[in-house]
């Protein structure tokens, strides 16, 4: 073995020792660590479920061009042309009264209701899917079409959409913010007791310093110990995380078992759960360097 | 070779520890520095070893220029240099083995070979018997032989010593003279600072005295 890979060796022994040295306390920090990980974690696998809930759903913006009970057919197809000649149409059907009745007979508890009329009180009606989702060219669309001949109502059904879309975004804002803090508290965590560590092995790095070790020596065990305990704590909050995810897909499938297909709680990926895990290991090697440093400047400052 | 030129150190309040030193001790040579409490003795010895820096003039170590050295380049020099210290620098957490084992691990001596380099040096100052004590447990004068072993453990090409025998009974002070003698045989150099007479004159050497921060003296010992 080479010298390089000894010393490496040697550090990542000295900090598995020192985690096994004090097991109850190590292992309360690791969970302390580990649940305030998880905590964004688990509120990214809500967010991503309940997107994943809605991508089942249609959140395409459309827009319904109801004509005016007297319409004639001629009407519809000058309405038709002009909806199709607009660039952000993306497909027109024609929907006719007859069989907007019938449709509305066969999904509704109205049917003997709507039998006893002496006519089909619905209107033909164009569905128009549209590409973009900007509000103001679809508001401008929806004015435009609102003042076309025998056009009686145009009904805009993107607002919806958009305003899940925005939720959405701003779950993600607050779940990145959410992060952020508790990823920089984790940082303050070790960072502190990568510092504990340090203030109380002075003696050790004093001696150290004095008989050959150089700055990278000092610190080699330290980087070792916060990458170690980022890593659990990392691994921590994927078991916490997974804990949670199987206890709402097990609440789900009891509480609404006819949604089942829909509701679905969707769990990190392999890409992610191996990213988070080694996120965190940075995250507690990056805290173990700036503690280790700051506290060998304040030695060498105090010489 | 160890070369002070014009060598002052002061340290913060103002108190000047040496003044316009200049010293050469040629490789392989072994030096006693001696002199009172306070004469700069364990200042010299710190700043040939690159443990201090001087506050102006040069210290030339193996045509090293200490003073233009970074940390990391000054730590790795020190590895090649075996330090006694006067107040031992032992760790109370660990016992004899691993004190003198310590600059092996600092240097990334595979285990086998530093179990047996650790052994021999325990050996040498008599304290074999002990490797599993602690510190604490050992008298001043055992807890001043582990320092020296340490000192020695990694064979380096420069030994000093800051009074190296001053806890040390007249048998152990006669054995450890012995040691660096025996190092001064093979070719290591020696630098120690030591006021004790007996000693003195054992070692045999050329012999550099101190007063206050300046060279006084130099002759035979």
């Amino acid at each position: 073995m080479s010298r390089f890979l000894r010393l490496h060796a040697s550090a990542l022994a000295d900090a598995l020792r020192r985690l096994g040295s004090q097991p109850v306390a190590s292992l309360f920090s690791i969970l302390v660590l580990g649940a305030a990980i998880a905590l964004p974690v688990v509120a990214a696998v809500i967010l991503e479920s309940a997107a994943a809930t809605g991508a089942g759903l249609d959140t395409e913006p459309h827009v319904s061009v109801y004509l005016a009970l007297d319409a004639s057919a001629d009407d519809a197809k000058r309405v038709e042309q002009a909806l199709r000649g607009q660039p952000d149409v993306a497909a027109v059907k024609f929907v006719p009264r007859a069989q907007a009745l019938r449709e509305l007979q066969a999904s509704t508890h109205l049917a003997e209701l709507l039998a006893a009329l002496d006519r089909n009180p619905l209107p033909d009606a164009f569905t128009v899917r549209l590409r973009t989702t900007d509000v103001a060219r679809l508001d401008g669309a929806r004015a435009a079409w609102s003042r076309l001949p025998k056009v009686d109502q145009v009904v805009a059904d993107f607002e919806w959409s958009e305003r899940l879309a925005r939720w959405a975004r701003l779950g993600e804002h607050v779940l990145a913010a959410i992060g952020t803090l508790l990823g920089a508290a984790v940082a303050f965590i070790v960072a502190h007791l990568i510092r504990l560590q340090v203030v109380t092995r002075r003696e050790e790095i004093e001696v150290s310093q004095l008989i050959g070790a150089t700055a990278a020596d000092v610190r080699r065990p330290f980087l070792y110990h916060g990458a170690l305990q980022g890593f659990l704590a990392g691994a921590a909050a994927l078991a916490l995380a997974a804990g949670f995810a199987a206890w709402a897909t097990y609440e789900l499938s009891v509480l609404t078992p006819e949604y089942a297909a829909e509701l679905k709680v969707v769990f990190l990926a392999p890409a992610e759960r191996a990213a988070l895990v080694a996120g965190a290991c940075l995250l507690g090697l990056a805290a173990a360097w700036v503690a280790v440093s700051r506290e060998l400047r304040r030695f060498t400052a105090g010489r | 070779m160890i070369r002070f030129s014009a060598v002052a150190k002061r340290y913060p309040g103002g108190h000047e520890a040496l003044r316009g030193v200049s010293l050469d001790v040629a490789d392989g040579e072994m030096v006693a520095i001696t002199g009172r409490s306070g004469a700069g003795k364990t200042t010299l010895l710190k700043l040939a070893a690159g443990i201090e820096r001087a506050s102006t003039g040069t210290v030339l170590v193996q045509g090293q220029n200490l003073g233009a050295l970074g940390e990391s380049a000054l730590a790795v020099l020190r590895r090649r240099i075996g330090f006694v210290f006067q107040d031992h620098k032992l760790l109370f957490d660990r016992n004899a083995f691993e004190n003198v084992a310590l600059p092996l691990r600092i240097g990334g001596f595979p285990r086998l070979e530093s179990a047996r380099r650790v052994r021999a040096a325990l050996d040498k100052v008599g304290l074999l018997d002990r490797e599993k004590a602690m510190p604490v447990a050992l008298s001043g004068g055992e807890q001043q032989r582990l320092c020296i072993a340490r000192a020695i453990v990694s064979r380096p090409m420069m030994l000093i010593a800051d009074e190296p025998t001053g806890n040390l009974d007249a048998d152990y002070a006669r054995a450890i003279v012995d040691l660096f003698t025996s190092f001064h045989q093979v070719g290591v150099t020696v630098l120690l600072s030591t006021h004790d007479e007996a000693s003195l004159g054992r070692l045999g050497c050329r012999r550099v005295a101190l007063a206050a921060g300046a060279l006084a003296e130099e002759g035979a010992a």
